[in-house]
């Protein structure tokens, strides 16, 4: 039996070869975009056109930017990072974790308080909102105040107004913004404070006023590649998040467009 | 010490020991009885109930969190009445108290239940010819065998209502001094930008004590064991 042996070696490697084939094949065409949540419905148009028009598959991971971005700086496969901070982004650019060259300011968002439809009329949010009388004996939903984005700038706007040291007991912190979203939604929480993107997506809350943007930190989205993955197909996406479609899209799901050299 | 950990972290360790406590000792005779039940009784939808006390040990927490909140929150079926008689789960610490007692009960009683499995049925019968009411043995017999069962069933649940995270921060949501136990600070601080430090000071005190329930677990029911050896 002299050619047993290679034989075995043979069939070993083509099985090893196409094993690691099979392995290698998903992180070759796939990309994966790391984005805030309250991206989601806008992430989900744009990455079904995109698949559309290039047949490049989008795999969207959708968390609080604070969890996405620790998850980045522990070696998460993300080829595209999208914050809904700049305090996040900038910090993985500290430590050299996004490839600075490709950064920019996808979108901008406003805050909204929100409520379960039809119980509030609309007004207007200034220092003389009886906040702790509307919310009764519940709670105010928020996203996690000190860590996830939305909460942070809903925190900053109350602090503005001088309503936060009264409620700041009150505040039902969520993992992400989406979850503060559905606590009003269920009727949970009387109110809570979320994107003003996010009441496109749900027909069970309204809004009961939009904060001025002059009470908080800008609201914009910067986008950037993450370093040293060289996927060309998120180069690809990135191109495609800067054009008209993109913009259509988010514009669609209630994002304002910042001024972008594009 | 004391100025190790800062005020909202002392808050969060010390709301943990009072919800752990709490789930542990509310939970206690209700575990006893479905556990004795479960090892003991014959009846109809059995494995049904089974099931059920299991279902916590087995769903995702996210799950069971969302459930309790639809059941018991002030809009759900239960906690719209409870919610009349003036008892709120929903964002109180009785909510945290009350996601742990369900996410420990099924560890309390499959640990209840395997030791009352296994005490030996013809003592019982002894003390039963010689004329003791079902109550009085049970009193007098099958609870003293099932000591260390119980034991290792109260510490079981206490460690795990510690940990409970996921049906909490989806029932409770994360409220500072209210709802927020030492897990859903750690991962509040984790995500908060150089929140890193006070995230770790919290990973050691819940380690710390973790290790304790266990120690004393162990030195307890040994001790038992020890005393029944000795009889």
């Amino acid at each position: 039996m002299p050619g047993f042996l290679p034989y075995i070696c043979f069939r070993g490697c083509a099985i090893g070869v196409m094993v690691s084939v099979f392995l290698a094949m998903p992180a070759q065409a796939d990309v994966t975009v790391f984005a805030a949540v309250s991206m989601k419905n806008a992430l989900e148009d744009i990455s079904q056109s995109f698949q559309e028009m290039t047949g490049v598959e989008v795999t969207v991971s959708l968390a609080g930017s604070s969890i996405l971005a620790r998850q980045i700086e522990h070696g998460a496969p993300a080829d595209l990072f999208i914050s809904a901070h700049v305090a996040w982004m900038d910090r993985l650019a500290e430590r050299g974790l996004i490839d600075d060259q490709s950064r920019f300011d996808l979108a901008g968002n406003s805050l909204v308080l929100i409520a379960p439809a039809g119980v509030w009329a609309s007004r207007d949010l200034d220092a003389t909102l009886p906040l702790q009388a509307m919310l009764g004996n519940g709670s105010l939903a928020m996203a996690l105040v000190d860590a996830v984005p939305a909460g942070m700038y809903g925190k900053a706007a109350l602090k503005s107004l001088g309503l936060w040291q009264a409620v700041h007991m009150r505040v039902a912190q969520t993992d992400n913004v989406r979850s503060a979203l559905a606590l009003v939604a269920i009727r949970e929480a009387p109110l809570g404070i979320v994107y003003a993107s996010d009441v496109f997506a749900e027909p069970e809350v309204s809004v009961v006023g939009r904060f001025d943007e002059s009470l908080h930190p800008s609201i914009v989205y910067p986008v950037a590649l993450i370093a040293g993955r060289n996927n060309p197909d998120a180069s690809l996406l990135l191109a495609y998040l800067r054009g008209v479609q993109a913009h259509r899209a988010l514009r669609k799901q209630g994002f304002k467009m910042v001024a972008v050299d594009g | 010490m004391v100025d190790w950990l800062g005020p909202q972290e002392w808050a969060a360790v010390g709301l943990s020991l009072k919800v752990s406590v709490v789930a542990t000792l509310a939970s206690l005779p209700f575990g006893l009885f479905v556990a004795y039940a479960l090892a003991r009784w014959h009846f109809p939808g059995k494995q049904l109930l089974n099931g059920l006390v299991h279902l916590p040990l087995v769903l995702p927490p996210v799950v069971t969190g969302y459930l309790l909140l639809l059941t018991f929150g002030s809009q759900g079926v239960v906690g719209h009445v409870l919610n009349d008689w003036g008892i709120v789960f929903a964002f109180r610490w009785t909510g945290a108290a009350l996601a742990a007692a369900i996410m420990a009960f099924p560890l309390m009683v499959r640990a209840m239940r395997l030791s009352i499995e296994a005490v030996d049925t013809r003592l019982e019968q002894a003390a039963g010819t010689l004329g003791a009411s079902p109550f009085w043995v049970f009193a007098t017999i099958t609870l003293p065998l099932i000591v260390p069962g119980i034991i290792a069933g109260v510490l079981l649940g206490f460690a795990k209502s510690m940990g409970e995270f996921g049906a909490t921060i989806t029932f409770v949501s994360n409220i500072p001094g209210q709802t927020q136990t030492v897990a859903s600070a750690i991962y509040a601080f984790m995500q908060t930008p150089d929140g890193e430090g006070a995230a770790m000071r919290l990973v050691v005190v819940s380690i710390i004590v973790s290790m304790a329930a266990l120690l004393i677990s162990e030195f307890v029911s040994s001790a038992v064991a020890r005393r029944m050896q000795d009889r």
